[in-house]
């Protein structure tokens, strides 16, 4: 019996400490984690949507397909300017959550990739400024070149380019459905 | 207790991680397509790998034989969290972009499971410290060196820097996972072809 229990007690011994510590140190950063990646929010948006001076998340929006979040760009008088939207389009190894920029007349400002899980040095590289500058002054529907179309897709990486302009799709046909009339 | 610089030396030499025990090779043969990410994911590796071989030679004399697995994995795990955290919360956000995807990995990189067994638990904390250095450094020059080729030849960059002009031709294939086996081959003939002459 004691063979048993001793390790036993040990490891929860082990353990309980090992959780105790990550508690600690998960409440000591819980605070900075959330302030920086509130900051990168902000940021984020400020580079899709350079114009705009404050944003305001739309908690009413209609959310349609892969589109998780809507946030109304003010200019300085505080009328809308435009849209940022965020949207999760599948790539080649995952989500590629994907910030878009779209004025109030359904043009792409820029866009940002947030987050991916696309192979290092291939779809990855959709994060590098190159890419986000295909989009910059597009609108329509757009697609990649292999496709006929006017984004030129990153090299070896045409399903990541292709998810990011389904993405920019996405958020291009949400405005012109919900807005631009104002 | 043994000499540190023997200690460091055999982690980067005679028992190079990569180049001689050749474990650890999943994160070495998928983050490597550019220098910086294999220095980054090198670097997060020995910070771990020199905490758990302290943390373990000191507890060492109190974990039953029967339950030491278990429980290096928690130091281990432990220690991965703690460094997800902190960089998560205290490092720039662009170098937590270009590592928060590996941190996870080293979780499972039997380099710091092999290195606790082999190495740590029955060795004193200072030994194990140095070891952990040793191992540390081996594992992240050959995860850089790896990177720089793969990404020299299969982008003509170095450390992001523009090398080979853009008109080059480039060897696609090198920054693709077949390259990593290929360039992998290479480096370790070429590594243990130098050292066993010098041996001779």
């Amino acid at each position: 019996m004691k063979e048993i229990t001793k390790p036993a007690i040990i490891l929860l011994v082990i353990t309980a400490i090992a959780a105790a510590l990550l508690g600690i140190i998960q409440s000591v950063t819980a605070g900075p984690i959330a302030e920086k990646s509130a900051a990168t929010q902000a940021a984020a948006m400020q580079e899709v949507f350079p114009d705009a001076v404050s944003f305001e998340e739309m908690t009413d929006a209609e959310l349609t397909g892969t589109i998780s979040a809507v946030a109304a760009a003010k200019d300085g008088s505080g009328a809308d300017a435009g849209y940022v939207i965020t949207v999760n389009p599948s790539g080649f190894g995952g989500v590629v959550k994907t910030m878009v920029g779209v004025s109030a007349d359904g043009t792409v400002t820029g866009i940002s990739i947030l987050s991916l899980s696309e192979t290092p040095g291939l779809g990855a590289r959709a994060t590098e400024p190159e890419f986000a500058a295909e989009f910059v002054g597009k609108s329509g529907t757009l697609a990649v070149n292999k496709d006929g179309g006017e984004i030129t897709a990153i090299t070896s990486a045409t399903i990541t380019s292709r998810a990011v302009t389904s993405g920019v799709n996405e958020a291009l046909a949400w405005v012109a459905e919900n807005g631009g009339a104002n | 207790m043994a000499n540190p610089l023997k200690i460091i030396k055999n982690g980067i030499i005679d028992e190079n991680p990569t180049f001689v025990q050749v474990i650890g090779m999943c994160p070495t043969l998928a983050v490597t397509s550019s220098a910086i990410n294999g220095l980054g994911m090198g670097v997060s590796t020995a910070a771990v790998l020199i905490c758990a071989n302290v943390v373990i030679a000191l507890i060492r004399n109190f974990i039953p034989d029967k339950i030491r697995i278990p429980a290096f994995v928690v130091v281990i795990a432990s220690f991965v969290t703690i460094v997800d955290f902190i960089l998560q919360a205290y490092a720039p956000t662009s170098l937590y972009n270009a590592l928060g995807l590996y941190i996870p990995l080293i979780v499972v990189n039997c380099i710091i499971l092999g290195r606790a067994e082999a190495f740590a638990s029955k060795n004193n904390a200072i030994d194990s410290f140095f070891d952990g250095v040793g191992q540390g450094l081996g594992f992240t020059i050959a995860l850089c060196v790896l990177g720089l080729v793969r990404e020299f030849l299969g982008s003509g960059t170095a450390f992001g820097i523009r090398i080979l002009p853009e008109a080059f031709p480039q060897t696609l294939i090198l920054i693709m996972a077949p390259g990593a086996f290929f360039t992998l081959g290479m480096l370790m003939a070429l590594f243990n072809y130098v050292k066993n002459n010098k041996k001779a």
